[in-house]
């Protein structure tokens, strides 16, 4: 079975938000308003995180796009009281929108601040949206699903051509936004894939590795240009 | 004493029954909700353990709630009540 | 039974029996408060949890903290009143009651507030229906449920003879005594099956109630998030509720002395003993305190050191200050010597107590979601009207409870105090006479 993983190269990274932007058309993320960004309610599954470099006394700016790290040992899924987050067998972790009761364990618990919650009913269904995605509504929590939708129609559609499911199909919307091909997706568990490759390149690492979460998504370190 | 309108006997005891039926209900069907999440455990493949463990306490726990409020109302309102030694 | 019918004991009635205004001026009062909550919980309800000032990253605030909070205070009754009860603590008679009505009413704000801090309440059953138990929360509300439980059943065990006792003596109604009063004459036998019982309930409601506060501070020390995942957080809830408990305890004892004339019962000496606990629980509060930030501070990851420092010097400061000072400084300063004035003392200290704890619960679950590990947009909370309404509502909830059961049952229990005079006072002799040095009948 497959293992679904991503790695983003931060030197290619520019910061540009063409992944963020692309993952919010994708998944009807919804937009919150400035009243309630200023709040600090952005809903952005896919989000660019900003670092200065200490070393270099803020002259460098880093940018991490953070989307869901699709831990393999995910801290949310255990705290769910109700399962309605998960981890299935392909390894993304998904999010039950119609059973999640809104108690907000799942994102205390999240080290990486990688879920969402809707504050206020912020969007109605309506034209204009990506009819393969659920609207959340109020009180329920939301997260990025590595585009799981488009899994599934790439195999819908290899049914339907009857053919077999070609990986190289199934691509999330921010891996394809990226104007510089930073964002590589594929099947971890197949060591051919280009993916598994990045993987295991001495430039690898993720985030906060240490607390044995086990995240598919790997960063490769600047260096390739400047080191 | 003043005078009340008289506290029919056969409704008393009635409403006692009813009392400790309550009692019942409340935790045998805690019981129950137990028993069931190691079912939806089970069925959904999902943390088994977690969930024998905590009923192996709990259950018994709930279960000896029950014996304490029957063997009280059995000592003081069945039992009590005929011997006036 | 003879009528040896002590004159003091009508003082105990006289709240069932006569209702002045005092009682409808805190009804208004606290109907006052409760109005406040329930049009904030209402607003939430139909308009989403954005009213309140909860967001990313902090998205647990004042109703996790209360709900840690009302549960800690839960642990001044049943607790409390079976450990007395167990090491025979002649002193305890006219507490316990009092103890065990505070644990059964704030258990039930406490678990609301779960369920106020829900984004869905409408799916409140799906715990019931799709409840799995590696979460914490599942543990909670299965320890709760046992302690509720416990603590209804240990209430209502000793109160039988006493419901006898309005039964028999009161003219209204009627029907309500007899039924609860599981038509209780007073023979031996009842007796010995209800002390049997009580015996049995106190054993117990001791490991549930440990096992309640270790459960609740389980939902953070399970997560890995800095400054919560910590082995001793178990423990150190458990003591802190206990703590916080006894000094809600002492409140509601003074406040009810007061207003119900109870200075017959409630003595200074009274006041000194529970004092006397509540400085030790402060020196055991503070050594738990010191030995986690100690650990926290000498390892130094930087994580924790974010939120250590958060504590210590940034923006927590005066809440953390504010905690040492409530919780620790001023009941040292009233507790370390109760000669003189010693209920007003025991009242400063309790009442800074309630505060400090509160602060307590609120420093440990805020700054640590303030400071998400990644460079993530750090977040500061403030609580709008919605959250403060919500907290007043569920004070006055639960004083308003409290006050409806003094109006229906006895608050001190007066068969406890009856047996007290005639059987414990030669129980005592006896069994300090056992204590001192003489033949041994035992077989060893």
């Amino acid at each position: 079975m497959a293992l679904w993983g991503m790695v983003i190269d931060l030197d290619r990274c520019t910061g540009c938000q063409a992944c963020v932007m692309a993952c919010k058309a994708e998944n009807n993320v919804p937009a919150v308003g400035a009243k309630e960004a200023k709040r600090g309610r952005v809903i952005s599954w896919m989000q660019v995180l900003t670092e200065t470099d200490e070393e270099h006394h803020g002259a460098n700016m880093r940018f991490i796009p953070r989307p869901c790290l699709q831990c393999d040992d995910p801290p949310c899924t255990k705290v769910c009281p109700v399962y309605a987050t998960f981890r299935n067998p392909e390894g993304i972790v998904g999010q039950i929108y119609e059973r999640c009761i809104g108690c907000r364990f799942c994102m205390a618990a999240c080290p990486y601040n990688a879920k969402y919650f809707n504050w206020y009913s912020y969007q109605k269904e309506g034209p204009g949206q990506n009819p393969d995605v659920s609207v959340r509504e109020k009180g329920v929590v939301e997260k990025c699903t590595f585009c799981h939708h488009r899994l599934q129609n790439a195999r819908e559609k290899a049914l339907a051509e009857k053919r077999d499911f070609d990986p190289a199909e199934y691509v999330p919307a921010c891996a394809e936004a990226c104007p510089a091909q930073a964002i590589v997706f594929g099947d971890l568990s197949d060591p051919a894939s280009e993916v598994s490759k990045l993987a295991h390149s001495p430039r690898a690492f993720k985030l906060h590795e240490e607390l044995g979460t086990k995240p598919k998504v790997i960063y490769l370190t600047e260096g390739e240009t400047s080191g | 004493m003043e005078h009340q309108p008289p506290v029919s006997d056969r409704l008393v005891r009635t409403l006692q029954w009813v009392w400790l039926g309550v009692a019942f209900l409340l935790v045998g069907s805690i019981v129950l909700w137990i028993v069931g999440l190691i079912r939806a455990a089970w069925k959904l493949d999902d943390v088994l353990s977690a969930s024998v463990g905590i009923s192996i306490v709990a259950i018994p726990v709930f279960l000896v709630f029950m014996g304490v409020v029957f063997y009280v109302f059995w000592g003081i309102a069945l039992h009590g009540r005929g011997r006036e030694d | 039974m003879a009528d040896p019918r002590d004159t003091h004991e009508d003082i105990l009635l006289a709240p069932i029996e006569h209702t002045g205004p005092g009682f409808y001026w805190a009804v208004a009062f606290l109907s006052l408060l409760i109005l406040w909550g329930a049009i904030a919980y209402s607003i939430q309800f139909t308009e989403g949890l954005g009213v309140t000032g909860l967001h990313q990253p902090v998205g647990w605030g004042f109703y996790v903290t209360n709900f840690v909070f009302f549960i800690g205070i839960s642990h001044a009754g049943t607790l409390i009143s079976a450990i007395l009860r167990l090491s025979k603590a002649e002193w305890r008679r006219p507490i316990t009651r009092m103890a065990e009505v505070i644990t059964c009413m704030v258990i039930f704000i406490g678990a609301g507030q779960i369920l106020v801090d829900l984004g869905r309440p409408d799916r409140m059953l799906n715990v019931l229906r799709h409840g799995r138990y590696q979460s914490p929360l599942l543990w909670d509300a299965t320890s709760i449920s046992a302690y509720l439980t416990a603590s209804l059943t240990y209430l209502y065990l000793p109160m039988i003879p006493d419901i006898a006792i309005l039964r028999d003596r009161l003219g209204k109604r009627k029907l309500l005594y007899s039924v609860l009063a599981l038509g209780w004459t007073g023979t031996e036998h009842q007796h010995r099956v209800l002390n049997r019982a009580i015996a049995i309930m106190a054993v117990l409601v001791i490991p549930i109630a440990v096992s309640v506060h270790s459960v609740v501070s389980f939902v953070f020390s399970m997560t890995l998030q800095p400054s919560w995942h910590s082995t001793i957080f178990g423990p150190y809830f458990v003591v802190g509720a206990i703590f916080s408990g006894i000094a809600g305890l002492i409140l509601t004892m003074i406040i009810f002395r007061k207003a119900y004339k109870l200075h017959y019962y409630l003595k200074p000496i009274h006041f000194r003993y529970l004092g006397q606990l509540l400085l030790i629980m402060s020196l055991l509060w503070f050594y738990f305190t010191f030995a986690e930030y100690l650990t926290g501070y000498y390892g130094a990851e930087p994580e924790e050191m974010k939120v250590f420092w958060a504590k210590f010097t940034g923006p927590f400061w005066p809440f953390f200050w504010s905690m040492v000072l409530c919780n620790f400084v001023v009941p040292l300063a009233c507790l370390a010597s109760l000669k003189r004035h010693t209920v007003g003392k025991v009242m400063i200290a309790s009442a800074a107590i309630v505060v400090g704890m509160w602060l307590e619960r609120f420093i440990i679950v805020v700054p640590t979601l303030s400071f998400p590990r990644l460079p993530f947009p750090e977040g500061v909370y403030l609580p709008t009207w919605v959250e403060w309404g919500e907290t007043a509502g569920s004070f006055g909830l639960f004083a308003l409870f409290y006050l409806l059961f003094t109006k229906f049952f006895p608050i001190i229990s007066i068969w406890e105090i009856r047996e007290g005079r005639e059987t414990s006072l030669k129980e005592v002799e006896e069994r300090i006479v056992s204590y001192l040095p003489g033949e041994v009948e035992e077989k060893t």
